[in-house]
C-alpha cells in the first residue's frame, strides 16, 4: 500500500478528507462487525464452562501442602471439607483426617484357593468408599484365569456365567497393592501421592492435578481417574469420611484403593473383607506376630507377589491352601 | 483499502459467526452419551454369612421343633441305616430334604460317623466326645484338622469385627455358617454385575480363533 492511497472508494480513511485517525461510518461498522462477531465467536467457544459447576474456593486453592498442615490448618480443611459435602449431598459427614498407628504395617492376604470371583468385594468397596456410579469407577478388578497359569494376559475381567466359580478357573481380584516400593509415587510431579508409614499409598485429592502419570506407571491397573464429576445417589453417600480416603472426589483426579483408611486405622477390617462370603480375604498388622496375616507368610507354602520381577515389593500377598 | 481486503474481512466475519453457532448448538456434538448404569442389587453388598447355621437361626429366635429328634424317635435305640446296592443311604420320607454328599469316595456315608445313635440331639466324635448340634465346629476339627488349626488361627473363614483387638470385638464364624454339613462343598452363587467401561469394548473373536489354532 503507498501512503497516500487515491480514494477510489468510500471505504478508506477519511472519506471526505478529514485528515489522520479519523474513521468513516462504513469502517465503523465493519470493524466492529467483525470484532463483535469474533468475541460470540469466543464467547461460544468457552460454552464447555457452563458444564462446570464445582468451583474451586478460595481457601481450597490457597490451602497448603498436606504435610505442611497444622492442626488448626487441618480442622479448618475438614470443616470446609464438612460444610461442602452437606451442600452436595444434604448429609452430614464425619470427616477425620486418620493418621497411621505407630507399630502397623498393613499387609493383605488373599487365598486364591478359596476365591470364588463373586465379585461382592468390588461393590462393597464402592459402597464404602463413595465411588462414582456413573460413570463407573471400581477399585477392584476380578480377573477370570484358566487353572494352571498365571498369565495375566488370560485373564478376563468381563466374565458374567449365571453362577461362579466355573469350573476350570480360578479368580483373582487384583486392588492396589500398596507397594513397598510403588512407581506411582515416584512419578507423580506435585507430591500429591505419598507412601504413610503404616504402607499405604494414599492420595490428595486437593493437591492432584490430575496428570495421570501415576495411572500410567502403575503395573496392577490400580488407580482410576474422574473423566467427570463423579455421581453417587444421595441416600448411598457413606458419611464415615476420611480426608485421605473416601470423602467425595471432584472431576480431574486420581483415586484408588486406600485399605480403607477409615475403617482399618480406626481398628476395622476392610469393607472387602467384610463382604467376602467365601472367607478368601485377610488384612492385618505385619509387625504383629499373632496376626493372622503373619500366621499365613509363616505357614502357607505358596504365596505370590504380582509381577515380582518389577521390583515393586507388594503389600499384597495371593497364596493357596495346600 | 482495496475491495479483496473489505470481502476477507467480511470472510472473517462470516466465519466467526458459523464457529459461533457452531459452539453454541454443538454442531459437532460432544461424546455420545452412554447407557445408564444400574446401581447394583443390595444383596451384593450384604454382609451375612452364606448360609444360616443352627446357632444362628434357634439365637434368632428359629422354631427349634426341627431338631427335636426324640419326638420322633428314641433314645439309646439306634435306627438301622438301610443302603442302595451302589452303597448310598436310602433316605426315609421324612428326611429326603437331606442332600448327602460329604467326602468324594462315598465313605462318609454313615450318619453315626457324626451323629450319636443312642441320641441323636447330640454329635459325637470319632474320639468319644458328645457335642450339640448348635457346637458342631470341633466335630469338623476332629478330621478336618489343618483346616482347623487355619480356623483357630482366624485363616480359614471370615474373620469380622476388629483387627486390632485393643479396640474392639471381633468375631468369626462357625464351619456350618458358609458349609452345609451334609455337602458341605461351598455352592456356586451368582456373580455380582461386571464393570462397564468408559467406552464399550469390541469384541474381538477372531483373537480366540487364531489362538485355538495354533495349539
Amino acid at each position: 500500500m503507498t501512503p497516500n492511497p487515491p480514494c477510489s472508494s468510500g471505504a478508506c480513511n477519511g472519506g471526505g478528507g478529514n485528515g489522520n485517525g479519523g474513521m468513516n461510518r462504513r469502517s465503523f461498522l465493519r470493524t466492529s462487525g467483525v470484532l463483535a462477531s469474533g468475541i460470540a465467536a469466543l464467547a461460544a467457544s468457552l460454552a464447555p464452562l457452563r458444564d462446570l459447576t464445582d468451583y474451586t474456593s478460595a481457601a481450597e486453592f490457597m490451602q497448603k501442602h498436606y504435610k505442611e498442615l497444622s492442626k488448626d490448618d487441618m480442622d479448618k480443611v475438614l470443616d470446609r471439607i464438612t460444610r461442602e459435602v452437606e451442600k452436595q449431598y444434604a448429609i452430614r459427614p464425619h470427616v477425620k483426617d486418620y493418621k497411621p498407628m505407630d507399630g502397623v504395617e498393613f499387609v493383605y492376604c488373599l487365598n486364591l484357593t478359596r476365591c470364588i470371583g463373586c465379585r461382592k468385594c468390588v461393590h462393597a468397596c464402592v459402597a464404602e468408599n463413595n465411588q462414582s456410579r456413573d460413570p463407573e469407577i471400581q477399585y477392584i478388578r476380578v480377573l477370570k484365569m484358566p487353572h494352571g497359569s498365571f498369565d495375566m494376559e488370560k485373564g478376563d475381567h468381563n466374565y458374567s456365567t449365571p453362577t461362579v466359580p466355573e469350573k476350570g478357573f480360578f479368580y483373582m481380584p487384583v486392588q492396589c497393592q500398596q507397594c513397598k516400593n510403588p512407581p506411582c509415587v515416584k512419578v507423580c510431579p506435585v507430591e500429591a501421592t505419598w507412601q504413610e508409614t503404616d504402607g499405604i499409598t494414599v492420595i490428595d485429592y486437593d493437591w492432584c492435578i490430575g496428570c495421570r502419570y501415576c495411572e500410567a506407571a502403575c503395573p496392577y491397573f490400580a488407580r482410576r481417574f474422574n473423566w467427570t464429576k463423579p455421581s453417587i445417589p444421595k441416600d448411598s453417600i457413606n458419611p464415615e469420611m476420611s480426608y485421605l480416603g473416601n470423602r467425595p472426589r471432584k472431576q480431574g483426579v486420581m483415586e484408588k484403593c486406600h485399605f480403607c483408611i477409615q475403617r482399618t486405622r480406626a481398628g476395622k477390617y476392610p469393607a472387602c473383607l467384610e463382604v467376602c462370603p467365601a472367607g478368601a480375604r485377610k488384612f492385618g498388622n505385619i509387625l504383629d506376630p499373632n496376626s493372622e496375616v503373619s500366621y499365613i507368610l509363616r505357614t502357607k507354602k505358596v504365596f505370590v507377589q504380582l509381577k515380582e520381577e518389577l521390583g515393586t515389593s507388594p503389600r499384597f500377598f495371593y497364596y493357596f491352601d495346600v | 483499502m482495496n475491495r479483496n481486503s473489505n470481502i476477507a474481512l467480511v470472510g472473517i466475519a462470516v466465519a466467526f459467526l458459523v464457529l459461533a453457532a457452531a459452539f453454541v448448538f454443538d454442531l459437532w456434538g460432544r461424546t455420545p452419551a452412554t447407557p445408564p448404569i444400574p446401581l447394583v442389587d443390595k444383596k451384593f453388598v450384604d454382609t451375612s454369612p452364606s448360609r444360616v447355621s443352627i446357632a444362628e437361626f434357634l439365637r434368632k429366635g428359629g422354631d427349634p421343633s426341627d431338631y427335636e429328634c426324640n419326638i420322633c424317635h428314641e433314645k439309646n435305640k439306634p435306627i438301622k441305616i438301610k443302603f442302595d446296592a451302589d452303597n448310598n443311604i436310602i433316605l426315609p420320607k421324612e428326611h429326603l430334604d437331606i442332600a448327602l454328599s460329604h467326602g468324594s469316595h462315598k465313605r462318609n456315608n454313615n450318619c453315626y460317623n457324626c451323629h450319636d445313635e443312642m441320641n441323636l440331639e447330640l454329635l459325637q466324635t470319632r474320639d468319644g466326645r458328645q457335642l450339640k448340634l448348635v457346637d458342631s465346629t470341633p466335630l469338623c476339627g476332629s478330621c478336618h484338622g489343618p483346616t482347623y488349626r487355619d480356623w483357630e488361627a482366624g485363616v480359614h473363614g471370615r474373620t469380622s469385627g476388629f483387627w486390632d483387638r485393643g479396640l474392639g470385638d471381633y468375631s468369626r464364624l462357625g464351619c456350618a455358617s458358609c458349609h452345609n454339613p451334609h455337602s458341605p462343598k461351598f455352592p456356586g452363587r451368582e456373580p455380582a454385575p461386571g464393570p462397564h467401561a468408559l467406552h464399550p469394548i469390541a469384541k474381538a473373536p477372531a483373537h480366540h480363533e487364531s489362538e485355538r489354532t495354533h495349539e
